[in-house]
């Protein structure tokens, strides 16, 4: 039992040893204080193997950051053995410190917008340094990684949600902010095709069902009404037959106005969602505080 | 509406122009179902009578259509948050009490004074009920709409019955309201009745969701579809038990019904709340006119009228029409709110987006 307590002992000092460590880096690149991420909407993991991300990642984080209230932490990794990117690779030696301007602009962009904001280095292999950061640093909401980072695998292993940036307007690394503007709304248009092509394919499946189904029922319909019209223990079958349609036939058409772009108002589903936050947070908590009882 | 078993069962043949009318028919009784939680079936029916479908067979294979069709505008607008499924199922039950009871008054009538005084007590109802609960429906839509468009004060009635501690009280989630089950009763009877007389039970279900009870408009016409599906699948089982579904016709309804009602679940989303209540009132007050036209023929069968044949028969000509264009009307005012308000969303993110 004494090395198991020691064992763990020793894990809760390197655990210490890396909160400050980490803590008294971002004090060095004028982190907030600690505590501070209480006062914001959590925080932001950006992940690169770079100075700074490409832009359309840097105007995302920004742009969700300032609107969750919350902080963004850059991760530059400088690693020899990054997560590989599709089938290849990637074996990048990146030298410490760089071009300052490079390095600051992240920050500045952040500052603009009174986004708060810290850097942070570290080396290794980047599903370990998502995991073990989300374990140090309180809060982190998501991670969204640089544009030549493969997804799947650091997802795979993130204890938080990850994401990538699509941007299909042509930026690069070095576009200035402003030149070629990136706005959620590009990112949102490729992810609405995506589910409009998802939409589409389950129309043509429900689709072909529902018309095999109507063809196999006016097909034989004279044997079909025979049965169908017996009554007694045969009502059944038209119960039966409407529940099927109902089933194939109400999916096709569910889907078909999503493919077309026709459904609910979001801001309603918005407003009934805040209003539910709302309500629920109204509900008093019990006050489980120890208390005295006096008999006078 | 369940007549007479004994009827000789005669199954029509389809063409493209039936099965054509029939699917367009049943789009918009679909689209006004997703979007007031009732209406279409009082359409279908005649609709089917006009081609050559009894009429038993017509208000079974409606019925059939009817609950599938809510079936699945329930689940799309429970997606949305809309329906209190715990309000429409208990509601549901007694409303087929409802329909019950409402069939047994039917059927006394018709012993009574026949098909015509059955037609004319069908008639009646539609009258009496579509003239008063419209007119108040109407009245309360355009108040709300002159004040701005949003209502959060509940109706005095049921403020004052949520008020009463009456056991059981039930508390209602989704709907947020808590109220006693003995207020909830005769709204759904009386749903389930209304049913049985004109086929369209959410002409008092919803009003009655909306200012007995005190559901806001989008709940009470949400809910009111649970309550069409177990209406509805009560109503088809003893239907087919009889042989009397022609399950064509019903899939032909159905094909264009499902479009609709996903169609009409989605505007609800995007219109306000009295929106729902003017296309309501707007259907029910011109569906009024309708039957009102159509009571002449029925009068005259009971020889407490005599008007002219030709007379008779324009008139019954025009009822039909006008029910048909309180359809189309109702489908219409959605559709425009609907994609008007979609526009000005759509171009609200569009200028936010390029605003960052």
């Amino acid at each position: 039992m004494g090395w198991q307590v020691r064992d763990r002992m020793v894990m809760e000092a390197a655990v210490r040893q890396e909160k400050s460590n980490i803590q008294a880096t971002m004090t060095e690149n004028g982190a907030s204080p600690p505590g501070e991420e209480a006062r914001h909407g959590g925080c932001i993991l950006v992940v690169t193997g770079h100075d700074h991300p490409s832009q359309p990642v840097m105007t995302h984080a920004i742009n969700v950051a300032d609107r969750l209230g919350a902080k963004l932490i850059m991760i530059k990794i400088t690693s020899s053995a990054l997560v590989k990117e599709r089938s290849r690779s990637l074996l990048t030696v990146l030298p410490r410190g760089g071009d300052h301007k490079k390095t600051d602009l992240f920050r500045m962009q952040a500052a603009e917008r009174g986004v708060a904001f810290e850097k942070i280095h570290e080396s290794g292999n980047i599903c370990k340094i998502i995991k073990r950061l989300c374990h140090v640093v309180k809060r982190v909401e998501f991670a969204v990684i640089d544009q030549d980072l493969a997804i799947e695998e650091v997802a795979a292993a993130s204890p938080v949600p990850v994401f990538s940036v699509v941007s299909s307007a042509g930026e690069t690394r070095d576009s200035k902010p402003g030149h070629h503007p990136y706005t959620p709304f590009q990112g949102d248009i490729s992810m609405k095709a995506a589910t409009r092509k998802t939409y589409l394919a389950k129309t043509l499946v429900f689709g072909g069902l529902t018309a095999v189904l109507y063809a196999a029922v006016f097909a034989y319909a004279d044997e079909i009404m025979h049965y169908w019209t017996k009554g007694g223990i045969y009502c059944l079958l038209p119960v039966a037959t409407v529940f099927v349609f109902s089933y194939a036939h109400g999916s096709f058409t569910g889907n078909f106005w999503s493919a077309l772009g026709i459904e609910g108002s979001k801001a309603s589903a918005s407003q009934k969602k805040a209003e539910t936050t709302v309500s629920k947070g109204d509900a008093k908590r019990p006050d489980t505080r120890p208390r005295a009882q006096v008999n006078a | 509406m369940h007549g007479p078993v004994t009827e000789a069962l005669q199954f029509i043949d389809l063409n493209l122009y039936s099965a054509l009318f029939l699917i367009i028919v049943g789009f918009i009784g679909g689209l006004v179902s997703g979007f007031i939680g009732s209406g279409g079936a009082f359409v279908l029916t005649p609709g089917m009578m006009s081609l050559g479908v009894p009429g038993t067979i017509a208000v079974a294979s409606n019925m059939c259509h009817k609950f599938p069709k809510a079936l699945v505008g329930a689940i799309k607008r429970y997606r949305y948050g809309q329906v209190d499924i715990k309000l429409g199922l208990i509601m549901g039950v007694f409303a087929e009490i409802g329909v019950q009871v409402g069939i047994q008054v039917q059927k006394v009538i018709l012993d009574k004074w026949g098909q015509a005084g059955s037609n004319l007590y069908v008639s009646f109802a539609f009258v009496t009920v579509l003239v008063i609960v419209g007119s108040f429906v109407m009245r309360d839509a355009v108040k709300i709409r002159k004040a701005g468009g949003e209502s959060t004060a509940k109706p005095r009635l049921a403020a004052r019955l949520q008020q009463i501690e009456l056991w059981p009280m039930m508390t209602f989630k989704r709907a947020n309201l808590r109220i006693s089950l003995w207020f909830l009763i005769p709204v759904a009877l009386a749903t389930g009745m209304l049913a049985a007389t004109i086929a369209v039970g959410g002409f008092i279900g919803v009003p009655g969701l909306m200012y007995v009870i005190g559901a806001t408009s989008i709940v009470a016409s949400a809910t009111e579809l649970v309550i069409a599906f177990v209406m509805g699948l009560g109503g088809t089982l003893i239907w087919a038990f009889y042989g009397m579904v022609d399950i064509r016709l019903t899939l032909l309804i159905l094909a264009g019904s499902l479009f609709g009602v996903q169609l009409g679940a989605i505007g609800t989303t995007y219109v306000k709340d009295y929106m729902i209540k003017l296309v309501m009132a707007t259907i029910m007050l011109i569906v009024a006119v309708s039957r009102f036209l159509a009571m002449p023929k029925y009068l005259n069968q009971l020889s407490l009228t005599a008007f002219g044949e030709p007379q008779v028969a324009l008139m019954s000509q025009l009822s039909f029409y006008i029910m048909c264009f309180a359809l189309l009307t109702g489908a219409v005012i959605i559709l425009v709110a609907t994609f008007k308000a979609r526009a000005q969303e759509m171009a609200l993110e569009r200028a936010q987006a390029q605003s960052l």
